[in-house]
């Protein structure tokens, strides 16, 4: 029972950064630019956050620093994928294979390998946290509470907001979008940097809050099982956080697996959440219902001079 | 008159993007010479500031690694896998399948080439085929599930091979911490292979994986520019619906071009383990992957010329390793620079493509 208990109570932290990077790869993929970077953005915010924590010493100041890192960084993919019109599956691998470098590169050089920092403290949600099994749900550090607010506010400000309308009518058919005034290039901009603002608070999440040290390509994949799960959702926030708590229930269950005593070599263990990824990407593909929820123009680029 | 005499502004023109039909072919690779000479700056600028000294920096990678007699000859020796890789990858975008399982599939020929060592199968001067056979076919083995799952369902390949990638990861870990562990000592690599098991020396030091590189090198030319399956798959990458619609076997071509592909890879995983290392570690496959890829992308699919570039991916490799003996600088640095380099070769398609006009601003 404690087992079962202490699973959910850390299915959470396990599922923010999934959710939170697959947001933003949603934000961006809406914009109608095919984002694979996301593995590399979280590195640069998992380690930007560990510095950040380490130099100035504020949680909350860190995270914001690995937010507005990830997004300098993603200039660097605007700059490719918008003005130099590289091919954008190219431009994220690059990009993954950049951060990787300069992640590791950064972190060795200043001395921040497995530097303890202490997070953020957990508090319980008055009433809800004395609940049978579920009560260790309800505590948790404030980005947790935090995730599906920001989740509304994504998703308020996508549908709900002339911006989000516009934002999504470039994703679609940037031709018409700019045939109708709007500044195509500069709403993929504004995208590329929140989403990846986004990833890099996930990033950060995994280093600062969630193992609370920084060593190098800790993310281990999981930009690229956010990836998977944008096609999963359909590019549907919600079911992107549905998909992310059910990775989170997985991730979560490993630790448990080992500590119940299963004798099971850990590296079969650690395999799972990538079968699962493909087995769930397998699943999607033979269930082809709405198979048209992809934003219509992601991966080409938008070139004005080729407009008929 | 007085207009063009005076001096303007800049904000006062504007500047006219057009696309550019045709390029003559110096300039096209004077840019291309130009961005790869900015991308080694910048690269430089990067291990300036990650404190190698400038002046170190030219020696580092003119004196000893290129002009030291020894230090090519470990230039040319770690050029081996890198070509192998770089053809897969060339195969493998031809036939426009992302294959980014290339580590995996090196993993799983390593680990099949070391299972033949483990085993003792066949008599001694049947071990190296064997080995060489083994590799071709595990490392096939693990590009069959994505590129059949990409022909009848559609999934994503990019995801696909790449969640494989960390699956072999893990079970070469769980290898080399498990049951093909060296006895002898504590750490997760295998037992040292035989002398019989090692890829030999041809002449002069210069190991079998070079010359048979090279050779396949030209049999994946052969395949790609000769062949029939190569005026296919050029049908096939330029545009597969037309493919299809001439009554091109687009799915048939394309599976044999990711196996072919897979056990190159594979091929390339031996090369590490029976030419370089002595044996299977827990961590031979390292920036292999990526680089493959890269190679790839920078050779535009040219085996011909994925075989120069895998050399200049040598060099860094082979100063990597001396920078970070040194400088304590991470051989992710490695991958810093590869990245670099493709962004600046990349821009500068840009700038092949495309035109930029100033025009007079005003009315």
């Amino acid at each position: 029972m404690t087992l079962i208990s202490s699973w959910l109570g850390n299915t959470p932290e396990f599922a923010v950064p999934f959710a939170l990077a697959a947001l933003g790869l949603i934000v961006i993929e809406k914009s109608g630019v095919l984002a694979l970077g996301a593995e590399g953005l979280m590195l640069v915010g998992a380690v930007i956050g560990i510095g950040a924590y380490l130099t100035v010493g504020n949680t909350p100041l860190a995270l914001l620093a690995a937010m507005f890192a990830a997004s300098v960084v993603s200039l660097l993919f605007a700059l490719m994928v918008l003005v130099m019109r590289i091919n954008q599956v190219i431009s994220g691998l690059v990009l993954v294979f950049f951060c990787q470098g300069l992640s590791t590169l950064v972190g060795s050089q200043f001395g921040w390998v497995n530097k303890p920092v202490p997070g953020l403290s957990e508090f319980a949600v008055w009433g809800l946290s004395d609940l049978p099994i579920i009560g260790r749900i309800f505590i948790q550090n404030a980005v947790v509470y935090l995730t599906p607010l920001i989740f509304l506010l994504c998703v308020w400000a996508l549908y709900r907001t002339t911006a989000g309308l516009r934002l999504r009518a470039v994703g679609e058919n940037p031709q018409a979008a700019d045939a109708a005034g709007i500044p195509v290039l500069g709403y993929r901009l504004a995208a590329i940097l929140m989403g990846g603002a986004l990833i890099g608070l996930a990033g950060a999440f995994i280093s600062v809050l969630s193992t609370k040290l920084w060593i190098a390509n800790m993310t281990g994949g999981r930009g690229w099982i956010a990836v998977a799960l944008v096609i999963f959702a359909r590019w549907s926030p919600w079911r992107a956080l549905a998909g992310a708590i059910l990775f989170g229930c997985i991730e979560a269950l490993i630790p448990q697996l080992a500590a119940s005593g299963i004798k099971l070599s850990q590296y079969f263990v650690f395999m799972a959440p990538y079968l699962i990824t493909l087995a769930v990407m397998v699943w999607v593909a033979l269930s082809k219902r709405d198979s048209n929820s992809q934003p219509g123009a992601l991966g080409s680029p938008f070139i004005r001079e080729e407009r008929i | 008159m007085f207009e063009t005499a005076v001096k303007r502004p800049l904000l006062s023109y504007k500047f006219a993007l057009e696309i550019r039909q045709q390029m003559a072919w110096y300039w096209q690779a004077i840019i291309l010479a130009v961005s790869l000479l900015v991308g080694l700056f910048i690269s430089g600028a990067i291990l300036v500031a990650a404190g190698v000294p400038a002046g170190e920096l030219l020696n580092e990678f003119v004196l000893y690694t290129l002009l030291d007699a020894q230090s090519l000859q470990s230039v040319i020796f770690q050029a081996s896998p890198l070509i192998l890789v770089g053809l897969a990858g060339c195969l493998a975008f031809r036939a426009r399948f992302w294959n980014l399982g290339l580590e995996g599939q090196m993993i799983f020929g390593a680990i099949g080439a070391t299972a033949i060592t483990i085993w003792e199968v066949g008599t001694p001067s049947m071990r190296l085929p064997l080995m060489i056979v083994a590799a071709l076919v595990c490392g096939l083995l693990w590009a069959v599930l994505p590129v059949l799952l990409r022909l009848k369902l559609g999934v994503n390949e990019i995801v696909s091979t790449l969640m494989l990638n960390y699956v072999a990861i893990n079970f070469l870990l769980h290898l080399m911490y498990g049951a093909w562990k060296d006895p002898k000592d504590a750490f997760p690599y295998s037992p040292k292979f035989e002398v019989f098991e090692l890829l030999p020396d041809v002449f002069g030091g210069v190991s079998l994986s070079i010359p048979l590189a090279l050779v396949i090198a030209l049999v994946v030319f052969w395949f790609i520019s000769l062949s029939r399956a190569g005026l296919y798959l050029r049908f096939v990458d330029q545009s597969p619906r037309v493919a299809q619609a001439l009554g091109v076997p687009t799915a048939r071509i394309i599976f044999l071009t990711v196996l072919f592909s897979g056990a190159l890879a594979g091929l390339a995983g031996l090369m590490v383990a029976a030419g370089q290392e002595g044996r299977l570690t827990h961590s031979f496959y390292v920036g292999y992957g990526f680089s493959g890829i890269l190679i790839a992308f920078l050779a535009r699919n040219n085996p011909i010329a994925a075989t120069c570039a895998a050399l200049l991916i040598a060099t860094l490799f082979v100063a990597g390793r001396s920078l970070q003996v040194f400088y304590q600088i991470p051989f992710a640095m490695v991958q810093l620079i590869q990245a670099v380099l493709v962004i600046c070769v990349a821009s500068s398609d840009f700038f092949i493509r495309h035109r930029i006009r100033r025009i007079q601003g005003g009315d």
